[in-house]
């Protein structure tokens, strides 16, 4: 039983706030991905939890202890740090088999067990090189094999897939969660990247300026964003954000957009938020448009036309059928679903439900 | 592109004649002192000048190691700058990780490392007339502890500056990551820190062995015994009122250019740097 929980822990360097009263239970066998935009605070909450840090107000407690006072050598956590800050004196098996070595496991135990573990990360043939001479995916890997080779009560990694080409990135993401799932250990997971977030987590910490914004799975968070900065940076391409002013539960924009049906809300600094898949183009010239306005640009993704169309002053992207052919300035009619719109208030910053 | 070429042989003609100037004016005075040391007395003087000696002869070497006691001044140099530079090493690479990886409270934060290189900044002299009232209330007069002591003084604080700056290099990283998996600070030192910092060390020992080794000052005010003193000593007591033993003095003097020069060549393929190249992705 590993849970990880935070209680109001703060981390100030100096004047500086960089983690801001967090609460947060991680459950014992989770995959909890943090996420947010560079500088958030994720690792420095990384760091707390594996000692590296001392929190300046708050507890943390891993499995029930409180590990405020604990060296990190007692806290038997794991780390994947976002360097991997792999040994460079050390050859990748002396490098996966340094936890081993400390704890004094004997040394034919010890060799067997870095076996067993590079194969699982395909690094068996290169047990003898040194860190230099590998590859970025095959450093990953080593520091990764370095995190399992024991089994800690949580696993840390820190951005661990953000330094390899895009084809890696994909296939290491499956081969984290397989591994996840299959060793059954705690584990926070940082990462800026949504769609990471979104196919890993059991749960997703949504950070911002040293708060969690959100916390719920990836489902919740997709489909019910709490704010504007949630609604904002889940999803690919972006979720529309549509400043205007809604009253009595219609809203409009400075760039023509109207949609009603907003229940009876009144907003003055009214955000519309609409996810590009929830938008969609109207052959003809049908009334029940929310907008007309003419095509920006028209992409082709593959498996669907992204097309952005400008209303008034600002862009507007939705996602098209792959079949879709359209010009620049071409006129076209967007509707969009009703009851898949969001409505923030710019000034709170929150949802506004109707 | 033949007027590119040129200028390439050009640049690279003028960085060999340079390099040349500059070995030729460094090891000329070695070259001299050793090809001396072999010559008789008269061959020393000649003009023009025996390039090399043509009558070789060991008659100084003789003279200084069997007839003088400068085996016994050799050997005391050897145990005085061995011992300086391995105290100076060893704390010296602890106070400087401490410096360099620990936040001291308050305004020792910025006061400590200071303060350290601050005892270098006064001239050695100064230290010398309390240094050996010190020594002399000690007994320690004419004892290599006590020449072992005050080198020790004056190196530790440059030997802590360079460590210091050699570890500010390392990135830290590696060091939590051998906390995280299992490591005490004090493992991570000698397991990660320390190996990584090779190429300091070995710089900061060659550093601390020629200043200890070639050290006359202090030497000079602490021993008046042959048994205490060390070859800088030993050799300069070869001028004397009534003549000067050039002879021995080249003897001597080649002899103790020796052990720096093998120890040198022993340490440098430590020196170069890159080892940490790997550590971190790039
Ligand atoms: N040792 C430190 N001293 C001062 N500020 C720091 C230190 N470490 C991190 N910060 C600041 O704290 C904030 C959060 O940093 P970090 O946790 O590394 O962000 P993230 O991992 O989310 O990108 C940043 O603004 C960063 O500049
Ligand atoms: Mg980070």
């Amino acid at each position: 039983m590993t849970s990880v929980t935070f209680q109001g822990v703060v981390k100030k360097f100096g004047e500086f706030i960089a983690v801001n009263d967090l609460n947060l239970e991680v459950r014992d066998k989770e995959f909890l991905v943090l996420l947010g935009p560079s500088g958030c605070g994720k690792t420095t909450t990384m760091r707390m939890v594996a000692g590296l840090e001392e929190v300046s107000a708050g507890d943390i407690f891993i499995g029930g202890d409180r590990v405020n006072d604990v060296l990190p050598k007692y806290r038997d956590v794991a780390m994947v740090f976002q360097s991997y800050a792999l040994y460079p004196h050390f050859s990748v098996a002396d490098n996966i088999g340094y936890p081993l070595k400390i704890r004094k496991v004997p040394e034919e135990k010890r060799r067997q067990m870095v076996m067993e573990v590079a194969r699982r990360v395909e690094l068996d043939r290169l047990l003898d090189r040194l860190p230099k001479e590998l590859s970025g995916g095959q450093r990953q890997r080593v520091a990764l094999a370095r995190a399992i080779i024991r089994t800690p009560k949580v696993f840390l990694m820190d951005e661990p897939l953000s330094n390899l080409d895009a084809k890696l990135r994909v296939q290491m993401r499956a081969e984290l969660k397989h591994l996840q799932h299959e060793l059954q250990v705690t584990t926070i997971y940082v990462t800026h990247d949504q769609i990471e977030a979104m196919t890993l987590a059991h749960r997703v910490a949504v950070m911002s300026r040293g708060v969690i914004e959100q916390l719920g799975t990836p489902k919740e968070i997709y489909n019910n964003p709490r704010t504007l900065f949630v609604a904002g940076f889940i999803g690919s391409p972006p979720m529309n954000l549509i400043d205007g002013e809604v009253s009595d539960g219609a809203f409009t924009s400075a760039g023509g957009i109207k949609i009603g049906g907003l229940g009876h809300s009144n907003v003055a600094d009214a955000v519309l938020g609409v996810r590009p898949e929830d938008a969609h183009l109207l052959p003809g010239g049908s009334g029940k448009a929310n907008v007309t306005a003419p095509i920006y640009s028209v992409e082709l993704t593959g498996e669907s036309t992204l097309v952005t169309v400008r209303a008034g002053d600002s862009l507007f992207t939705l996602r098209a059928d792959k079949s879709f052919v359209g010009d620049f300035d071409q006129m076209v009619n967007v509707s969009f679903a009703p009851e898949r719109v969001f409505l923030f208030d710019r000034k709170s910053q929150n949802r506004v439900d109707f | 592109m033949p007027r590119g070429r040129t200028s390439i042989d050009i640049q690279r003609i003028g960085a060999y004649v340079t390099i040349a100037v500059a070995l030729v004016i460094t090891l000329f005075p070695v070259y001299w002192i050793a090809a001396n040391s072999f010559k008789y007395d008269i061959d020393i003087f000649s003009i023009p000048p025996q390039w090399l000696p043509s009558n070789p002869t060991l008659k100084h070497y003789h003279a200084a190691f069997i007839e003088r006691p400068f085996l016994i001044y050799a050997l005391n140099s050897l145990i005085i700058a061995a011992s300086t530079t391995l105290v100076s090493v060893v704390f010296g690479s602890m106070a400087g990780y401490a410096l360099a990886r620990f936040q001291y409270p308050g305004r020792w934060r910025y006061q400590i490392s200071f303060w350290i290189l601050s005892t270098r900044m006064m001239p050695p002299i100064v230290t010398i007339i309390p240094l050996y009232i010190a020594f002399n209330y000690l007994g320690m007069l004419n004892t290599k502890p006590a020449v072992i002591i005050a080198y020790t003084a004056f190196n530790l604080p440059f030997a802590t500056w360079m460590m210091k700056s050699y570890f500010q290099d390392l990135p830290v990283e590696l060091e939590e990551a051998a906390m995280v998996d299992g490591d005490t600070r004090w493992g991570a030192f000698l397991h990660v820190a320390l190996p990584l910092a090779r190429p300091g060390l070995a710089a900061t020992a060659i550093f601390c062995l020629i200043i200890s080794w070639n050290e006359f000052l202090l030497a000079l005010v602490l021993t008046l015994t042959e048994r205490s003193q060390t070859l800088p000593i030993g050799i300069a007591g070869r001028v004397t009122q009534y003549s000067t033993y050039w002879g021995e003095i080249s003897a001597a003097g080649f002899t103790a250019c020796i052990p720096i020069m093998i120890f040198a060549f022993i340490v440098q393929k430590h020196l170069v740097r890159g080892i940490s190249f790997g550590a971190v992705k790039g």
